[in-house]
């Protein structure tokens, strides 16, 4: 492919997971406006230090890679406060203008989810003006002592301009104390940092490929779209990115002017608090029934459970597909251990469920084939009793059903865990997705594929680990575990799932281009 | 008015086509049915009732008194009428992601038909060529036609296993009984409410009274008061 993004104009956050890059540490700031020209002020004076998508490198004339990098979203209210014609506010999209709050309904937001429960500043949002997210400032450090020369940085600029932008607090941080901002970093594990989250699973695996991503070509095997040749292709630029063609030949509906929307895109931000004491004793009280069900070592069943729940180990993140049990697990790591970083990658992504038809190996309600099912959508039942097979032809493309539902995920865990027997640590991930139509991308996985199970041919079974379960009986969730069709075994049924994950906040927000940062802040948006 | 029921939306889309055209599309419906294989994307999409296509001519319309005005229509028209599960939204892109080639041949000489790629002129083309249903009736609210299906599956499954002999050793029992349950393997999943896909007030506010307890409430009164007046009425006989 030959399309050359302008990486000098698309903020950093949108190309790259900055956790991957050599960035442990963050924090997520939010901020009200309280005069406009004054906001605009400010925001003229952070858009010279924000991070763009530019390629780093350590010869005479490249770009250094920063310290520390700044990047900068809106709130659809913050943009309003901002000034921008009503012309161009109306060309947002529906959700964006209504908010995360207002869609917690579609969004499956409720009982311990629900927005009563979130942490205060987002409890507060779109509540009063006085109390809404306007603008969201993101600093990533590579060292501790650097993000607090960054945050300090922020906040000379706050200062500078007092009268135009105030920080909003209100972030639950450890022992009930309420931060001013959003604090996050990665899991330690003996002193070294890891890809982990609190439940113990590798994250961060297998973000999508467009169309110009740099180095696009080296991973795009599983990371791309599936095409009817077996090869892989990347995914169209306006998936991800406005002013861009997408998957449907079109540019994605976008706010006027062109320069405006072009280069930017939408990030959904959400804080999930992560119940580690039920994810504990839930593991542990089926790794003991499914040992005996399947005939393994407690050990070796309970970490077969986990990797059930996700579809991916929970230690390297190896993929069930490719490493359905503990034999086939050890040769995995084998070959992992000996490959270089794009030979890793390789083997974590590069896989699909063309052999796993009925889920004997990744089940139909593990997280991966949820929020990825590739293009094993295109199924029917096989003849052979609890089988599910591929249906050659049937779509006009493999990934039909999957291609238009990809997402880019940033962001990183917060908290530490500090008791695994308690639920109410300060625990849990900031998850930042971007993609180009909140509601056909994110809001269409979380509501159809994480709470609801129809498309799967699983009736109202949800996604393990992030569905939002039920707490009393009345609607208890399961999972069903299924079993090679051929075999002589029996399907595991997870009954009665706790809600594992719980959401405690967050918002839909514009991550504009630098020129339409540059442009908002000079107050020239004008789509006339 | 809603197009909603239960878990179960009703789409009409009328749109009109060259009278001296329609027989290229009776053409194309004959051949698949005739040739069932061409309809293999539409069947793949689990999430669809049924769909069916009717060409209506232009002078076929319904004429039900003399007294009504006659009609001189210049088009003949093209009825799409399906029911499915899920939103408006998932149901048109899970169309043209899948079998966009196959919706073209369709759709092709109805009048300023876009194409169902892009995506923005086609979903302009059914809003504005969609009937809204005013009035829909849904006797299994709670199921999609997946969860019908698998409980028709689960049924013949434990009537089939019933019938067996009883008397089996416990090994040959549990043998059986994990070939039962491995063969409904796609067919256990849970029959719960759907997810929320409408914001329209009235789907909001029977939300509201679910929430709070007052749907259920009012249920029961009905059922009270139902009771009552089928006791009153026996009593008057």
């Amino acid at each position: 492919m030959t399309k050359q993004l302008d990486l000098t104009d698309i903020q950093g956050n949108v190309v790259r997971a900055y956790g991957r890059f050599g960035y442990p540490v963050a924090r997520y700031v939010f901020l009200n406006i309280r005069h406009s020209a004054t906001a605009r002020q400010f925001l003229l004076a952070i858009s010279k230090r924000v991070t763009s998508s530019v390629e780093w490198g350590d010869g005479p004339g490249q770009i250094k890679q920063p310290d520390w990098t700044v990047n900068v979203a809106f709130a659809y209210q913050g943009l309003k406060e901002l000034g921008l014609p009503r012309s161009s506010l109306n060309g947002f999209s529906p959700e964006f203008v209504q908010g995360m709050k207002h869609r917690r309904d579609m969004l499956g937001d409720d009982g311990p989810s629900a927005p009563d429960n979130w942490d205060p500043i987002w409890r507060g949002n779109r509540e009063t003006r006085e109390q809404d997210v306007h603008i969201f400032i993101s600093l990533n450090a590579r060292l501790p002592a650097l993000m607090e020369q960054a945050y300090q940085w922020l906040l000379e600029q706050v200062k500078a301009h007092e009268q135009g932008v105030v920080i909003l607090s209100g972030h639950r941080g450890d022992d009930g104390s309420l931060l001013d901002y959003q604090d996050v970093k990665v899991v330690m594990e003996n002193g070294k940092p890891t890809a982990k989250e609190h439940f113990g699973y590798t994250d961060g695996i297998g973000d999508p490929v467009f169309e110009g991503a740099p180095n696009y070509d080296l991973n795009v095997h599983g990371r791309g779209k599936q095409m009817e040749d077996g090869s892989w292709q990347p995914l169209a630029t306006g998936e991800f990115l406005l002013g861009h063609v997408d998957e449907a030949h079109e540019y994605p509906p976008a706010p006027q002017p062109v320069l405006l929307a072009r280069n930017g895109t939408y990030m959904v931000y959400r804080k999930l608090h992560e119940n580690v004491a039920t994810f504990d004793q839930y593991l542990e009280k089926h790794a003991q029934n499914y040992a005996r069900h399947r005939g393994l070592a407690l050990d070796n069943a309970r970490e077969l459970l986990a990797a059930k729940f996700v579809g991916r180990w929970r230690d390297n993140g190896a993929p069930l597909v490719k490493a359905p049990d503990p034999e086939s697990k050890a040769k995995f790591d084998m070959q992992f251990l000996g490959a270089d970083a794009a030979g890793k990658d390789k083997l974590l992504s590069d896989f699909t469920y063309d052999d796993d038809m009925s889920g004997a190996k990744c089940p139909f309600s593990a997280h991966i084939r949820r929020i990825n099912p590739r293009a094993s959508l295109q199924m029917v039942k096989g003849a052979c009793p609890g089988s599910m097979i591929y249906n050659e032809g049937a779509f006009d493309t493999p990934g039909a059903l999957a291609n238009r539902r990809r997402i880019l995920r940033r962001g990183l865990p917060y908290g530490d865990v500090k008791d695994r027997s308690r639920n109410d640590g300060n625990h849990g991930i900031i998850i930042m997705m971007i993609n180009a139509d909140i509601n056909r991308q994110f809001e269409f996985v979380q509501q159809q594929w994480i709470n609801y199970g129809n498309d799967f041919q699983s009736g109202s079974d949800k996604e393990i680990l992030l569905g939002n379960h039920d707490a009393d009986d009345k609607a208890p969730s399961k999972a069903v575990l299924q079993v090679d069709p051929q075999g002589d075994e029996a399907p595991y049924i997870l009954s009665k799932i706790p809600r594992l994950v719980e959401t405690r906040g967050g918002e839909y927000f514009f991550v504009p281009s630098l020129t339409a940062l540059r442009m908002i802040a000079q107050g020239v948006i004008d789509p006339t | 008015m809603s197009n909603i029921a239960g878990k179960a939306y009703a789409m009409n889309v009328i749109t009109p086509i060259r009278w001296y055209t329609t027989w290229l599309n009776k053409f194309y419906f004959w051949f698949a049915l005739k040739f069932p294989k061409t309809l293999n994307g539409l069947i793949t999409l689990s999430l669809i009732h049924y769909a069916r296509w009717v060409i209506i001519g232009r002078n076929q319309f319904p004429h039900l008194d003399p007294a009504q005005p006659k009609e001189n229509l210049k088009y003949s028209y093209m009825m799409f009428f399906s029911n499915f599960n899920g939103s408006w939204d998932q149901y048109v892109d899970s169309f043209t992601f899948a079998i966009p080639g196959g919706l073209d041949l369709f759709w092709k000489w109805n009048i300023r038909y876009p194409k169902s790629v892009p995506l923005t002129p086609f979903h302009n083309y059914i809003r504005y060529n969609q009937i809204e249903t005013i009035h829909y009736y849904n006797a299994y609210p709670l199921a999609a036609s997946n969860d019908v299906k698998s409980a028709k599956a689960v049924k013949d499954a434990l009537i089939a296993f019933q019938k067996h002999e009883l008397d089996a050793s416990d090994e040959d029992f549990m043998k059986r009984y994990n070939a039962l349950v491995r063969g409904l393997q796609h067919d256990l999943g849970d029959m719960h409410p759907t997810p929320i896909i409408s914001m329209s007030a009235y789907q909001v506010q029977r939300r509201e009274r679910w929430h709070d307890g007052r749907l259920k409430q009012e249920i029961e009164a009905q059922e009270v008061e139902a009771q009552e007046r089928s006791q009153a009425n026996a009593k008057g006989e």
